[in-house]
């Protein structure tokens, strides 16, 4: 947070000094850049914010080793977070909602939506390894009563029954349901409830902070020139076009 | 499907088959399967309900607790997760489902899960605490005394545990089973307030929980609320105001809803402008959460809006009305959430204009009629409600905005509804909008509208009688002549005489208002009352002289008014109603001139001006006999008459009386 401020706090100065567009040099910029001062505990915490939400979890105690930063949660609870992840993510999604089970029942009890995906996910994987039976099944018992609950459920159910309409999944309109990309976004929905189950924050902040950057960085442009960050991996200034 | 019925029920029967294994290994292997197969799945848990699973696993938790208390093998670990596993199902099976809690309470579960909470394991504890936090979210829980000092402690103890889930429990308790302000008064001597706040700063579940019971305990205790907020720390209170604008979307709407609980306890508390605009802008901004979060904001906004002008203003200036719109117009929406966001424009319009224009404007109305005929009833009733608000606008009652066949035959149709409430909520609706448009009320007569209401007025349900009375009243307001005739056709002289003598007292004021109405206006409509030998003139003397209140007094006193304006028979016939020449008790006149409500001494003034008025021959006799009943001498005492209305009659009454008394000395 005080990072962002720091730099609302240099916009603000910079527009009560030009009102036309000021050109700053690298000179100038990176002594300005110079008196701002970063505790290096909370780049620490950043950091550990990172490895935690993200659930690195070797890294994360290694660091905690190192660093001597405390984590804001248990690295246990890591490690089984994790697990349910990889287990969507690798298409075992009964095992998945069993660990999510053993973790919190409280989760899947009280999040509907959550579940359906996880169910809807399962119906998937049924589809993709060719159990026809087994998936129509599946849909009928399994996911047709959430869809009459609910009209949102009942249409995402009707598009993915769809795969199971065409001869060519990977060239049909729904096919999109079979590719990774599905499988991944139903994990992040999980890690993200795990997560917030544990009190913690579904996203890491280091990415915030840099979504702020280049937005500070797009309100300055109309202000001034000044050496400007435009790869983030590499965070190089450079030189303002004059 | 036959197959897959057959499927489910045998891995239904097959799962219970193995819960009652000796081998404890099968056993625990079966209670996980059952758990993974109830958790989420209202289905699942219905059908195994039906196959008798709570009882068993109830009586496995049960067995599970004895062993561990007998042979205290700590390491028995087999045996701990048989109980964790068992308590999680029934955990689950009271999670969200009534059906469930009331099993899992049936099969004396409560006591068992109760007594996982002193043990070491935190796993036992966590899975114990949980489940009984689920069984507190219902109503079927058993109430907790708190008036116990020893059940005091307990909670107490609860509350102040490490394990958020022991913590929260505490507070579930308290949300479920604090009604009375005793109990509130109790809690917050034993200083749960303070522990409440602190734990507001704890995890989520815990915050959640906390803003839940204080809600609880200030609701309705200015008390408390003082308490609280006055002598306790300002700091708790910016506490909750900065949950307002938590991250997460449930801690939001609990924080904006404790905060509306402060605010109508306690109105002296949170008008800052500055949290008002922040209240109102939240909850409308929950209201586009897909879950329950959003189902529930409507009602806290209404809550926080209700009867409220100012805040009504407010609501408006930040386009409430048009969000509110936004979401009905998605459609298929859940009736829970469709029937909050009626009943929230239902507030919005209820006393501001502007608001009234802006949906007007909107074209709200035309989803407001399609709900008239959901099938859900909480959610017609609701938009019965909110037409019944909007059609208070005059403006547009006379533009006839609402009289039209859109409008009128479905809120017809709903008086034949199978619902009493949806009925009383259609004729608070119909009451608004036959009021006051002289050239459209044939068509309510012609959808057959009069004739439901003349039905409904002789339901057994006298809040239905009074409320189709209530809507014929308005209907016949400044009706024309054939209109009248019409309804007086349909409803009998004798079936209105009936009506005046109600047992009830609010459909004897109803049936006396519509009689009212009926005489009003032209001399014509004066002989009503005297159809088939008088009796509703003689029903209407009967009521006076019996009020049993007020308003039955002033809506009667109105009738003989506007009789009195009639011709000389007329005129006399009143006479001789107020002052029976055979009884020689003081007149019930005098009472209701010295009634304390200015609204009675209005009404009867009013009586006596129109029999005193000067044009007509029989006057100076009707001053004559009032004299000597002691009236004007009353009237006389009222020239200082606290009620302005009061004080411009009587010196009416009296200009007319005066050229009397001059003419007769």
């Amino acid at each position: 947070m005080s990072l962002f401020w720091i730099v609302i706090r240099q916009l603000a100065e910079i527009e009560a000094m030009a009102t036309s567009k000021k050109v700053i040099t690298r000179e100038e910029w990176e002594k300005k850049l110079n008196d701002v001062k970063i505790r290096k505990e909370d780049m620490n915490k950043l950091v550990m914010n990172f490895l935690v939400t993200e659930g690195y979890v070797e890294a994360a105690e290694k660091f905690r080793m190192e660093s001597g930063t405390e984590p804001d949660i248990d690295l246990a609870t890591i490690t089984d977070r994790m697990a349910v992840k990889k287990a969507v993510q690798c298409g075992n999604v009964e095992d998945a909602i069993e660990k999510v089970n053993d973790l919190n029942p409280e989760i899947l009890d009280t999040n509907p939506q959550l579940f359906f995906h996880l169910q809807q996910q399962r119906l998937i994987e049924l589809i993709r390894n060719g159990k026809v039976e087994e998936a129509l099944e599946f849909a009928q018992e399994e996911l047709a009563p959430r869809g009459e609950e609910n009209q949102t459920f009942l249409e995402e159910l009707e598009r993915t029954v769809a795969l199971l309409a065409f001869e060519d999944v990977s060239n049909c309109p729904v096919g999109d349901l079979l590719d990774i990309s599905q499988r991944l976004k139903t994990a992040s929905e999980v890690n993200a409830a795990i997560l917030t189950s544990q009190s913690h924050e579904k996203d890491p902040k280091l990415p915030s902070l840099l979504k702020m950057l280049i937005w500070a960085q797009n309100q300055l442009d109309e202000k001034a020139a000044y050496p400007r960050i435009n790869n983030l991996s590499t965070a190089a200034l450079e030189d303002p076009a004059v | 499907m036959p197959t897959t019925t057959t499927t489910a029920a045998t891995t239904g029967s097959n799962i219970l088959h193995r819960l009652t294994s000796a081998d404890r290994d099968v056993k625990l292997k079966a209670l996980r399967e059952l758990k993974n197969q109830i958790i989420g799945n209202r289905t699942k848990k219905l059908s195994f309900l039906k196959l008798g699973a709570v009882p068993t696993v109830a009586s496995i938790l049960s067995d599970a607790v004895s062993t561990d208390a007998v042979v205290d093998n700590n390491n028995d670990n087999i045996n701990k997760n048989i109980i964790v596993q068992s308590a999680a199902v029934l955990g689950s099976f009271a999670c969200g489902f009534e059906a469930g809690v009331k099993a899992v309470l049936d099969a004396g579960a409560f006591p068992k899960l109760s007594r996982l909470l002193s043990y070491h394991d935190e796993k036992v504890v966590d899975a114990g605490a949980r489940s009984l936090k689920m069984i507190y979210q219902s109503k079927l829980a058993p109430k907790y005394d708190f008036l116990l000092e020893k059940n005091m402690e307990f909670l107490l103890s609860l509350l102040n545990n490490e394990n958020e889930n022991v913590s929260g429990l505490g507070a579930s308790i308290i949300s479920h089973s604090c009604k009375t302000s005793v109990e509130q008064k109790l809690l917050s001597d034993a200083g749960v307030l303070r522990k409440l706040t602190s734990l507001l700063g704890g995890s989520l579940s815990q915050r959640d929980a906390s803003l839940e019971s204080l809600a609880t305990i200030f609701k309705s205790n200015p008390e408390v609320v003082v308490k609280f907020v006055g002598n306790e720390s300002e700091r708790a209170l910016s506490c909750i105001i900065d949950l307002v604008k938590d991250r997460f979307a449930r801690t939001r709407l609990l924080a904006s809803l404790c905060l509306i609980i402060v605010r109508n306890t306690s109105p002296c508390y949170l008008q800052d402008l500055a949290i008002k605009t922040k209240l109102i802008n939240t909850l409308l901004e929950l209201l586009g959460d897909p879950g329950q979060v959003g189902d529930e904001a409507s009602f806290a906004f209404s809550s926080l809006i209700a009867q409220k002008e100012d805040m009504q203003k407010l609501a408006f200036e930040v386009n409430a009305i048009d969000k509110l719109y936004n979401h009905l117009k998605g459609g298929s929406l859940h009736p829970l959430r469709f029937e909050g966001i009626l009943l929230a424009l239902a507030d919005m319009c209820s006393k501001l204009e502007c608001c009234r224009s802006r949906f007007l404007s909107l074209q709200v109305l035309n989803l407001v009629i399609d709900a008239l005929a959901h099938d859900s009833s909480d959610v017609r009733i609701a938009a019965c409600i909110c037409l019944r608000s909007v059609s208070r606008s005059i403006k547009n009652l006379s533009a006839g905005s609402f009289m039209n066949e859109t409008v009128v035959i479905p809120l017809v149709r709903l008086l034949d509804d199978s619902s009493t409430s949806v009925q009383v909520s259609a004729l608070g609706a119909i009451s608004n909008i036959v009021v006051d448009f002289t050239t459209r009320r044939s068509l309510f007569i012609r959808c057959g509208g009069v004739k439901q209401l003349v039905q409904l007025s002789k339901s057994m349900d006298s809040t239905i009688r009074s409320n189709a009375l209530w809507a014929l009243r308005n209907l016949m307001f400044l009706a024309e002549n054939k209109c009248k005739e019409g309804i007086f056709l349909e409803l009998t002289a004798s079936l209105l005489a009936s009506l005046i003598c109600d047992p009830e007292p609010i459909v004897q004021e109803q049936a006396l208002a519509l009689v009212r109405n009926l005489v009003d206006g032209c001399i014509s409509s004066v002989e009503y009352m005297f159809a088939e030998d008088g009796i509703i003139f003689d029903a209407v003397g009967r009521q006076l002289r019996s009020a049993s209140k007020a308003e039955i007094g002033i809506q009667g006193m109105y009738v003989l008014s506007n009789v009195a304006t009639g011709k000389e028979s007329h005129k006399e016939a009143v006479m001789n109603q107020l002052l029976p020449t055979e009884n020689r008790t003081q007149p019930y006149l005098i009472n209701f001139l010295q009634s304390n409500d200015s609204r009675l001494r209005t009404a009867t003034v009013w009586a006596v001006v129109n029999l005193t008025c000067s044009s007509s021959p029989g006057a100076s006799v009707r001053v004559v006999k009032l004299r000597d009943a002691g009236i004007v001498s009353q009237i006389k005492n009222m020239v200082n008459d606290p009620c302005l209305d009061v004080k411009l009659r009587v010196r009416t009454a009296l200009g007319q009386l005066m050229t009397f008394e001059d003419s007769s000395t």
